[in-house]
């Protein structure tokens, strides 16, 4: 086999496309992922980057969770589990195409977000397949696309991933944005300040590239913004504790200061803790 | 994805046979990822262009006031029409199905109904 020694994921993938290798590649990495071939071609990849067609059948609501497990139950092959999927009509042949399609140029998209570590090839493992699979040219041709054009629309795709989108505070209230179209809705519901792109995604059983461009058009709508706040909404922050002086009631609109270098204190014998020694004169006695 | 034999493709190649009608798309309507094409590639359309092309049409419509998803765009030139119907699914992102149609063969109001009726099947 001589796709291991190749320099880069799309030129193994390449390689092993024409060798019509089915089995598992394993890529490490932030997030890497495991890579699915059945004769060569793309079949499904699973990556913590992005959610897979099992997560988007499910958390859409597509399928219900008792249909789906009695499904998992009668055909324990994951390799043939959407031929079961069909056969019961819980989803037709077509649409299952395009969900395990979408989540497949979806992980690939996900993965080539950051660079990849090494990988390492495996046997087949059995996983909810898109039949018959995605050529490995088209993903990157796929995946190059959608990178150039979040570049062009934002910026380094890969700082979107992680951005926290709020809503806009002195956006329109909820409700009065009904002329938007219901997947812009649903993510302007998701958004809290604190989840990324990818949870969304998550949340939502949708693709990552898919939310990514849906929080650029609503962040153009001004609807969304993630610029970083640390007390305007009042949620808890992450920043850094320090001891203030005295409190005031001047709107703090400048970035937090590190904590200057002191000594730690320092434990006495029979003493009280270190707070009190830092905040409290001792009482005599 | 184009590949033969599967089940969308299957259904895109019945399209065919409605009159008129040289190619044909199904198009994810955000990402614009194109499934599977049938017919004349060109004809259809380019997938990131139609679902950008849809968008800003839904959303300039929408901020006009007009109420409803985008159903349909009909788009006419001397010797073509191109047509994109939105398919919607149960679950999942809003489809496209892009038609490129020669216009000295189609009758445009049959073609209409006739892809727009048979578009809900597409994913059947």
């Amino acid at each position: 086999m001589t796709a291991p020694t190749a320099r880069n994921v799309p030129a193994l993938l390449q390689g092993l496309r024409t060798e019509g290798f089915s089995g598992t590649v394993r890529v490490s990495g932030l997030p890497g992922g495991s890579i699915h071939l059945r004769n060569g071609l793309v079949g499904a990849i699973e990556t913590p980057g992005a959610p897979t067609a099992t997560s988007a059948l499910l958390t859409a609501g597509r399928i219900g969770d008792e249909d789906w497990l009695a499904a998992c139950a009668a055909e324990p092959d994951a390799d043939r589990l959407g031929g079961h999927l069909v056969a019961e009509g819980l989803i037709g042949a077509a649409e299952l195409e395009v969900v395990c399609t979408a989540a497949v140029f979806d992980a690939a998209f996900a993965m080539a977000l950051s660079p990849p570590g090494s990988w390492e090839l495996s046997d087949r493992e059995p996983v909810l397949l898109a039949e018959p699979g995605v050529e490995p040219r088209r993903l990157t041709e796929e995946a190059s696309r959608r990178m150039a054009l979040l570049s062009r629309l934002w910026g380094p795709p890969g700082e979107l991933t992680r951005v926290r989108p709020a809503r806009v505070a002195e956006a329109a209230p909820r409700g009065s944005d009904g002329w938007l179209a219901r997947r812009h809705r649903d993510v302007l519901d998701s958004v809290n300040g604190r989840r990324t792109p990818r949870d969304i995604a998550f949340a939502l059983g949708r693709g990552l590239y898919a939310v990514m461009l849906d929080l650029i058009r609503l962040e153009a709508l001004r609807l969304v913004q993630w610029e970083t706040r640390t007390t305007a909404d009042g949620r808890p922050s992450t920043a850094p504790r320090v001891p203030q002086a005295e409190p005031t009631t001047a709107v703090r609109t400048t970035a937090v200061r590190p904590p200057e270098a002191a000594p730690l204190p320092k434990r006495r014998p029979g003493g009280a803790s270190p707070a009190q020694d830092v905040g409290q004169k001792k009482k005599g006695g | 994805m184009g590949e033969k034999g599967t089940a969308l493709q299957a259904s895109l190649d019945r399209l065919l046979d409605s009159p008129g009608v040289n190619g044909v798309a199904l198009i994810d309507a955000v990402t614009g990822l194109t499934y599977c094409t049938a017919g004349d590639i060109a004809e259809a359309g380019d997938g990131p262009e139609v679902s950008e092309f849809a968008a800003l049409i839904a959303e300039r419509l929408g901020a006009a006031g007009a109420d409803g998803e985008l159903e349909s765009v009909v788009t006419t030139s001397t010797k073509r029409h191109q047509v994109l119907f939105s398919v919607v699914r149960p679950g999942g992102d809003p489809l496209i199905l892009a038609a490129g149609l020669d216009r000295d063969r189609a009758n445009m109001a049959l073609a209409l109904r006739s892809l727009g009726d048979r578009a809900a099947e597409v994913l059947a």
